[in-house]
């Protein structure tokens, strides 16, 4: 009896033990980060280059960064969230190409709302900065055009944790939509050797709203454990639209993206650890 | 925990943002920006393309106070000659025919068995050029350097002939070319017969023909569909080369196929004290083509930005030489080029002075 109850000590104060250590784990040190990889479907419009939509296909890149901060008691979140995507598109004959490519890097904050224990809504804004250029080899003194814009988003997630089979399983959505910002463009029939060989002072730089750029990016990923990883799945839905300078201007992708999410703690250490000897 | 945290007492209003963000986009997808649709049918294409040159072409006002240009009445005479199930064939030379009332050497349309052209700014003049006699003047000794093919005469006049702008030329390949030349008493800079090509080896050829900062014209752009919306002038400068500058006479020969980058080249050398312009009058095609396309696949080109001279002249109709000199007939009998021989002479005959 007297050995039944020193087990049971013994499996208490080890329990007690490993509940401290958990508690002594800090939440904003756990980062998730995920790098996916896709292909999708991409329409591409510019009236500078065309008055034409192209179509095509795209493949596309997503990293993101995720964790808590210590501000607000745990409740909010950095993200940064990274996308590459190259499109080959053509025209309605099918006898011209365009080539367009954009890096989109979105970086900013949620507040975590929590509506039940496996629901949470995050609301946020997000800073959202494009580089790009689209290329069409058969126009003359038009042939590209720079893509170059900077927006505040305010950004909305949804986050349902669940269970089938007793595997956890984590489905999100997120949405982006730029509210404000500066984006480049040249004037109406403007040629890039006038903007940047000679002296030109047009209205290239141009603020951004909802009424010239309407524009927006969403994502649904579906989190699934396989082993000890997760694997995410994703849609990826993202409309960037602008009227600016009597240009217009569009470029949609739906893109279907997969890869594997990663967690980590990250550890404080002033001096550099070294390497275990063998 | 909830106390502690500052926007806890906001939670509704934050539950709300959500909603909303999350709503948003049923709106958003009320705004597309779309494509302006066109039916791709003969009827469609044609109005594509006459909208297209409607809003983008850039030399209305100008070609109307020249030869009466009516857009609007350019399109009631067409439309009726275009026809539901025309052959394409028709369809390419009525849609050509109707680019042709611009009268611009920059307006095409091109599918992928014809171009539509219009050449009179040349067709209807003398050719002030002939090929196999200006051969004969290279010879078979001539130097190249790049796109530029040179020689010394006889006589110490050093000859250079640019036969398209589009050919390239390197800083060094125009050191070499004035380096060999530089002992010769003048220069002969011959662009007969080039069409054009990049405005950029206009500037960087001129650029060694003078010692000082030259404003040399303007350019606008269309900043609207309208006929005349246009931007502010932005002046056009030619900065003198850091590298051999030609510091001797120079003339530069020229006739109506000296065409759009070519006429650029013109427009800049004419300002310079050292130069003179000597043949017939430049084709013209001062304006920067841009492209565009229709529904059926074919391509269209067109003006759009207009240049002027330093005097804000219009520079669409071509530019008079200094010294009209034309080829005589019974010299091209003898294999005689009329105008470079002038230029020899002037040359010489300035030297003495």
């Amino acid at each position: 009896m007297k050995k039944k109850w020193l087990l049971f000590f013994l499996v208490s104060c080890s329990l007690s033990l490993a509940a401290q250590q958990l508690d002594s784990l800090q939440k904003h040190r756990f980062v998730t980060s995920s790098l996916l990889f896709g292909v999708g479907l991409s329409n591409n419009y510019d009236t500078y280059i065309s008055p034409l939509e192209y179509t095509g296909t795209e493949i596309r890149v997503m990293h993101e960064r995720m964790r808590l901060t210590k501000w607000g008691h745990n409740r909010i979140s950095l993200q940064s969230l990274v996308q590459v995507h190259l499109s080959y598109c053509s025209n309605p004959a099918d006898n011209n190409h365009l080539l367009g490519g954009l890096l989109n890097w979105n970086y900013g904050l949620h507040y975590h709302l929590p509506l039940t224990a496996s629901l949470k809504l995050l609301v946020g804004a997000l800073a959202d900065s494009n580089l790009g250029f689209s290329y069409n080899a058969r126009n003359s003194n038009n042939p590209a055009s720079l893509r170059a814009y900077l927006n505040l988003d305010l950004s909305t997630m949804a986050i349902y944790h669940f269970k089938l089979w007793n595997h956890p399983y984590v489905l999100r959505y997120q949405l982006n939509v730029p509210v404000a910002g500066l984006l480049f463009s040249p004037e109406y029939q403007e040629s890039y050797y006038e903007l940047f060989q000679l002296d030109s002072k047009g209205n290239n730089l141009r603020f951004t709203s909802l009424h010239n750029q309407p524009s927006l990016r969403q994502l649904l990923s579906l989190d699934i454990p396989i082993g000890l990883s997760q694997l995410r799945v994703a849609y990826v839905c993202d409309i960037q639209q602008s009227k600016v300078n009597n240009l217009r201007t569009h470029a949609y992708s739906h893109a279907f993206m997969i890869g594997f999410v990663r967690s980590i703690y990250r550890i404080k250490q002033r001096k550099p650890l070294a390497m275990p000897a063998y | 925990m909830k106390k502690n945290n500052l926007l806890y007492p906001y939670k509704n209003l934050l539950h709300l943002c959500c909603i909303l963000l999350l709503v948003l986009p049923a709106f958003l997808f009320g705004s597309c920006v779309r494509e302006e649709s066109y039916e791709d049918n003969a009827m469609g294409n044609f109005e594509q393309l006459w909208t297209i040159l409607d809003q983008q072409y850039c030399f209305f006002d100008l070609k109307r106070d020249e030869y009466g240009l009516d857009w609007e009445e350019v399109h009631s005479r067409y439309r009726n000659k275009i026809v539901e199930g025309m052959p394409e064939s028709s369809l390419f030379d009525v849609l050509g025919e109707m680019l042709a009332e611009l009268k611009d050497g920059h307006v095409n349309l091109i599918n992928s068995g014809n171009v539509s052209h219009y050449w009179k700014w040349y067709e209807d003049y003398p050719d002030n050029f002939n090929e196999p006699i200006q051969r004969a003047y290279l010879g078979t000794d001539y130097r190249i350097a790049g796109g530029l093919k040179y020689k010394m005469f006889p006589d110490n006049i050093g000859y250079i002939y640019y036969g398209d702008f589009s050919s390239g030329i390197g800083a060094s390949n125009i050191d070499d070319a004035l380096q060999y030349l530089a002992v010769c008493d003048g220069l002969i800079f011959d662009v007969r017969n080039n069409g054009g090509g990049y405005v950029t080896n206009s500037s960087k050829l001129a650029a060694r023909f003078t010692n000082e900062r030259v404003l040399t014209g303007y350019i606008q752009h269309k900043t609207g569909t309208g006929h005349s919306d246009f931007s502010d002038f932005v002046p056009i400068y030619l900065d003198p080369s850091n590298r051999i500058r030609w510091q001797k006479k120079v003339v530069v020969l020229t006739n109506r196929r000296s065409f759009s980058a070519t006429n650029d080249f013109v427009n800049s050398m004419r300002l310079l004290p050292l130069v003179t312009i000597m043949g017939d009058k430049t084709g013209g095609g001062s304006g920067m083509p841009f492209s565009s396309e229709l529904l059926n696949g074919w391509s269209v080109r067109f003006s759009s930005s207009p240049m002027v001279g330093a005097n804000k002249d219009a520079l669409e109709f071509g530019i008079d030489p200094d010294v009209h000199v034309a080829m005589k007939n019974t010299d091209i009998l003898r294999g005689i080029d009329t105008i470079i021989e002038e230029a020899r002479l002037f040359l010489k005959n300035d030297e003495k002075k």
